[in-house]
């Protein structure tokens, strides 16, 4: 078993000089990333030191109500980051994605410390807090993918959805295939990184187990059950989204309410 | 209830089915419709004529309920459009659009995937002779139920709309410049089959701006500047 070494503050900003070669590209190919680049680095840098300070204090408290709180400001904010990316201007949709996300992080994630893991409380936040990270933040990025998969196969096929309308169709049968593409966008790219994981990519958590002491063999079966849970947590956050978000891109007559070119 | 006739007349105390009530529509830029109102009957054929952009689709659009009126009402066999729940109002209302829109599967799977629609559960799917007697009708005899939609020309895929809507025999039947891709055998067998639907009691609106003149008595609406002039 390997000792844990700890990574000291020199030792960051030797680390930070690996950033100067993607900086170092803008540059020179005119990529105009600097900005975006030098706000990522002190994002990353603030984020993480202010997370890992509130870990601490969290778990020297070991209080429920501040547990769920950081939860729900971590689960509210990736909503925010999925309003950003999605950017559809005619369907009101941060109502349907915050339901959505809450819904199905709460419930994977209370399932995976309760049931799985067999944390004693649920809430203990060495659990809670990481494994609720780990399901915001990839059904962040199923749920973006899934609706701007479904605002764009709606935009693209509304004629076709129009004349299944004419025919008598409901909103819903009209948007079957739409549906599905969307959600399989969703869904895919957690069920990719199932078959790469161990042969291509050690992911972050594991490697961060091992990196931290642990044995190999145990941080193996805790990655097992974060890859299974996000294919869950992308399924049902992508479905919920999807049936909340569908029934508010028509009007009352049945009509499509996005036009076709933004 | 699908099969062809050959004779042309028109019933003239027929009650009536479609009724635009001083109906007032505009789209964001300003053009629109205003005050329109006239009274079609069952089984009357109807031309609807106009300059592109005056607003000929945008009355049928209103019949199907894919715009509603700013002020005024449409009535359907008596009742208003918005009292209906939509897709019951669609499947009296046939409409085909202007662009031939074809899912992906055989011309059979084209013609037939409305009878799988919820609303139309006790409306049985027609069997295939008389989808074959349709095909034939319209100068597609050559084309197989089998065959993918999709790798026929736009003429042909534009047939193949007007027989959906007509297959799931509607009321009313709007069909927006139906014969805009054909050919002159083509355009006169789908006119031909157009004004033979009034014989079923179909009532038929007809977008059509070339020089078309229907054989059957027909009712003529003009749109022009925002309004509709009708001539009996």
């Amino acid at each position: 078993m390997t000792t844990f070494i700890p990574i000291e503050w020199p030792q960051l900003l030797i680390a930070l000089g690996l950033v100067c070669i993607s900086g170092a590209a803008s540059l020179y190919y005119h990529l105009k990333l600097e900005r975006d680049l030098f706000i990522g680095v002190i994002r990353t840098f603030a984020q993480l030191l202010a997370m890992g300070y509130l870990l601490n204090l969290l778990f020297g408290l070991n209080n429920a109500i501040l547990v769920i709180a950081v939860y729900l400001v971590m689960t509210i904010a990736s909503v925010q980051i999925v309003h950003g990316r999605v950017k559809e201007k005619q369907v009101a949709y941060f109502a349907p994605t915050t339901v959505a996300v809450m819904l199905s992080y709460s419930l994977i994630t209370i399932v995976v410390t309760k049931v799985i893991i067999g944390a004693d409380p649920w809430w203990s936040p060495q659990y809670f807090i990481p494994i609720g990270g780990m399901v915001a933040g990839n059904s962040m990025n199923a749920l973006s993918l899934t609706l701007e998969r479904f605002f764009s196969e709606l935009r693209n096929k509304r004629d076709q959805v129009e004349m299944y309308l004419c025919y008598g169709a409901t909103y819903k049968e009209a948007t079957e295939s739409i549906f599905r593409t969307a959600l399989k966008a969703g869904m895919i790219p957690a069920i990719n990184s199932m078959m790469s994981v161990g042969l291509v990519s050690l992911p972050g958590m594991m490697t961060g187990q091992i990196l931290a002491g642990a044995d190999p063999a145990d941080a193996v079966r805790y990655q097992i059950v974060v890859m299974l849970m996000i294919v869950g947590s992308t399924a049902m956050a992508s479905i919920l989204v999807l049936h909340l978000v569908r029934k508010r891109c028509f009007t009352s007559a049945m009509t499509v309410v996005l036009n076709k070119y933004e | 209830m699908h099969s062809p006739s050959h004779k042309i007349q028109q019933q003239p105390d027929s009650p009536p089915v479609l009724t635009f009530d001083n109906v007032s529509f505009s789209w964001p830029g300003g053009t629109g419709l205003r005050n329109v109102s006239f009274t079609i009957h069952k089984g009357q054929f109807v031309l609807i004529s106009g300059a592109s952009g005056s607003g000929k689709s945008t009355l049928l659009r209103l019949v199907v309920r894919l715009e509603e009126p700013e002020r005024g009402r449409i009535l359907l066999n008596g009742t208003p459009l918005n009292t209906f729940f939509p897709p019951t109002l669609r499947t009296h209302i046939g409409f085909v659009q202007q662009q031939p829109i074809i899912i992906s599967g055989s011309v059979r799977e084209n013609l037939v995937f409305p009878f799988a629609l919820h609303s139309r559960k006790n409306q049985p799917a027609p069997e295939d002779r008389v989808l074959l007697e349709w095909l034939d009708r319209l100068a597609l005899s050559q084309v197989s139920l089998e065959a993918s939609a999709q790798t026929l020309s736009i003429g042909q895929q534009q047939r193949l709309c007007f027989i959906r809507a007509v297959l799931t025999n509607p009321d009313v039947i709007c069909l927006d410049e139906p014969t805009s891709s054909l050919d002159r055998e083509s355009r006169e067998a789908v006119e031909m089959a157009a004004e033979e639907l009034i014989q079923q009691g179909i009532s038929v609106l007809m977008v059509n701006h070339t020089s078309y003149h229907p054989t059957c008595p027909h009712m003529h609406l003009h749109v022009a500047d925002s309004t509709v002039s009708v001539t009996p």
